[in-house]
């Protein structure tokens, strides 16, 4: 525990600083990018406009709170994907259109996120089995129930209270997911930062034996990572169910490198042990800008895919290169 | 133990298991067993062979490509939108501007990791979102088309016997088994995946070995892209997303150890036979393609957990990691 203490002190210091000031750079990418956006096509700044912005990001930006954790553990999660599409088919299935199923078709949901998470979690945790590989079979898995439950051609709609959360506005001022988003990310950086999982996380990450020989439960860590991840994912599909009042299978299929981008130009490390969920919440959106300005530029998609790209090897090349300094 | 028997360890039970779900596809299924069938199985696990040994080589290097599947792609629409008359030099043109694109390709994604030190999983993962928007640029939808003369060449009967398939699937393990265990440059690859700062110290060339491995990958997914142009005479530039999980799940069966150092290609034909053979029982079992994804979900987790450890498939090691002991 001393162990703990003593780092957790010095990485405070240091790591505080750092930490903050990529943050704020990510931050003030964001705004040149919102400028740029109003240059290429007038009105990108309009209230309507930016709340439309926050509502993409903040479907990306709830999936990115698993996959930050998990990316923290210098683990990798590709079932994000099926997660996602299993989350978006059965809602719309459960719910049929009406109020009365919301809560425990909302409860079942998580609960699969949770348990198929932890499968993943498990087989990288225990069985030692590269993280990679175990979440692009457990992947497997899921888009094949997701197609048997489906039989392949997913009917069934949402129903209008999450209509409401997908589409409406908290007091008529600001969308009601982007003020889930925030609930969830308050939570997200406070937990990361100021709870005893949250350090422990980080140590986990940052050197797995190190964490083990100063007593903690690696193992346990890690899959309740992954089981967050799940649980993020199908909820992410959940309210994606209220935007889009239907049911889509290719629906989860971006998601995986989109969650993953997000992330890496959040600042957090692949290696695991460093970043946080802030700088995430700045590349969620900056994603999304980024999508929004070339959409509005005439590119196609092939060119909104090399974007993608180049983003991710330019910031791990900005990334690494001021590791490499320091 | 001498290396012979340590190779027999490591690919005699994927061969076991292979001969085990022919013999019941068999059974279960009297028209499996004919020549005919036989030809459809080596036309389709062909480029499985391939992209194999191409994901076997970067892993026995402790590293991993995720952008096999889009440089497939990439040949794949290349190789259908190339002017094409069909003289002898627009074949060897056909032949050879997709497969030297897939090598450059390789070499740039070898040399961005090793230049950078980057992890190869992110690197190889953004240059495969690149170069599948460049597909979609040269051809944003399926279409296209190849010489018939060449699609028939390939997929076909050589002196109305031979299949060029078959041929092309003993060609390339017999070749990269002599590259792997008779070159330097194979030694190179076990030693770099067995502990890089002992192979760098010891005098082999780790960074070179490493570029031209992933430039052997993209090269041979190259050859893919090209061989599924000519057996499909059309070109998609998604043809290849399936075998990202077909290449890593196929290494890994045959006997290839995630951790690197261990494994080989001789495994590989065993595990592109497992992994073809159960769609086709499947299919043939009538069973949904639904239930293939959970299908092929367990295997690699139950191959996966058996070898985690060690190269190979031992069923012992499951039981073991879950403190059961005395099984072999």
């Amino acid at each position: 525990m001393t162990l703990e203490k003593t780092s957790s002190i010095k990485g405070n210091r240091w790591g505080f600083v750092s930490r903050n000031r990529v943050t704020f750079f990510l931050f003030l990418l964001v705004i040149i990018l919102f400028l740029i956006g109003e240059i290429v096509s007038r009105g990108f700044l309009g209230y309507q406009h930016i709340g439309d912005i926050l509502r993409a990001a903040s479907f990306l930006g709830i999936v990115a709170i698993g996959q930050t954790l998990v990316l923290l553990t210098a683990g990798i999660d590709l079932s994000v994907g099926p997660l996602i599409t299993m989350g978006n088919v059965f809602i719309c299935m459960l719910l049929n259109g009406l109020d009365v199923n919301n809560f425990w078709a909302f409860a079942v949901l998580i609960l699969l996120g949770l348990v198929f998470g932890a499968l993943s979690g498990l087989g990288v945790a225990y069985l030692r089995i590269s993280p990679l590989v175990m979440t692009l079979a457990v992947g497997s898995l899921v888009t094949g129930i997701t197609l048997i439950y489906s039989k392949g051609a997913p009917n069934g709609f949402a129903s209008p209270m999450l209509r409401e959360i997908g589409v409406g506005y908290f007091l008529n001022s600001i969308p009601i997911i982007v003020v889930i988003w925030i609930v969830l990310s308050t939570v997200t950086i406070v937990l990361l930062n100021f709870s005893v999982y949250g350090r422990k996380l980080i140590h986990v990450g940052a050197n797995a034996n190190a964490a083990n020989l100063s007593g903690i439960n690696v193992r346990l860590v890690k899959t309740i990572a992954y089981a967050v991840s799940g649980a993020t994912a199908v909820l992410a599909g959940v309210f994606m169910a209220g935007y889009t009042q239907t049911a889509f299978l290719g629906i989860g299929n971006q998601y995986i490198m989109w969650s993953i981008t997000a992330v890496v130009i959040g600042g957090t490390s692949l290696m695991g042990g460093k970043g946080g969920y802030a700088g995430t919440i700045a590349g969620a959106i900056i994603l999304i800008l980024v999508g929004s300005i070339l959409t509005l530029l005439h590119m196609p998609e092939a060119g909104r895919r090399i974007a993608e790209g180049l983003i991710i090897l330019i910031m791990i090349t900005i990334y690494f290169r001021k590791r490499g300094r320091n | 133990m001498t290396e012979k028997y340590k190779n027999l360890q490591l690919f005699l039970p994927v061969y076991i298991i292979f001969l085990l779900i022919y013999v019941v596809a068999s059974f279960i299924e009297p028209t499996f067993f004919t020549w005919n069938n036989n030809v459809n199985l080596f036309t389709r696990i062909t480029p499985l062979v391939l992209i194999g040994i191409a994901q076997t080589f970067v892993i026995l290097t402790g590293g991993i490509d995720l952008s096999v599947g889009s440089v497939i792609g990439l040949a794949n629409v290349i190789a259908v939108s190339l002017p094409f008359v069909g003289t002898p030099g627009n074949v060897i043109l056909w032949f050879l501007v997709p497969t030297l694109i897939g090598l450059a390709v390789g070499l740039i994604n070898g040399f961005i990791i090793t230049r950078g030190g980057f992890p190869p999983l992110i690197v190889t993962l953004a240059m495969g979102v690149v170069w599948q928007g460049v597909s979609l640029f040269i051809l944003s939808e399926p279409g296209g088309k190849v010489a018939r003369g060449v699609s028939l060449y390939v997929t076909g009967k050589l002196f109305n016997f031979l299949p060029v398939p078959l041929l092309i699937i003993i060609l390339a393990i017999v070749v990269f088994q002599l590259v792997l265990r008779r070159t330097a440059f194979g030694r190179s690859v076990y030693a770099i995946g067995g502990n890089e700062t002992i192979a760098s110290e010891s005098g082999i060339p780790c960074n070179r070995t490493k570029i031209w491995v992933y430039g052997l990958s993209g090269f041979l997914a190259g050859l893919v892209g090209l061989y599924l142009s000519a057996w499909m005479s059309s070109g998609d530039p998604l043809i290849g997303d399936p075998y990202v999980l077909n290449s890593i799940a196929i290494a890994v069966i045959g006997g290839t150890s995630l951790a690197g150092g261990t494994g080989g290609v001789l495994g590989i034909l065993g595990g592109a036979y497992i992994w073809q053979l159960l769609n086709n029982i499947l299919n043939l079992m009538a069973v949904s393609m639904f239930y293939q994804y959970i299908a092929k979900g367990l295997i690699i987790i139950i191959a996966l957990a058996a070898t985690a450890s060690a190269g190979g498939i031992r069923i012992g090691a499951i039981f073991r990691k879950f403190g059961i002991k005395g099984v072999k």
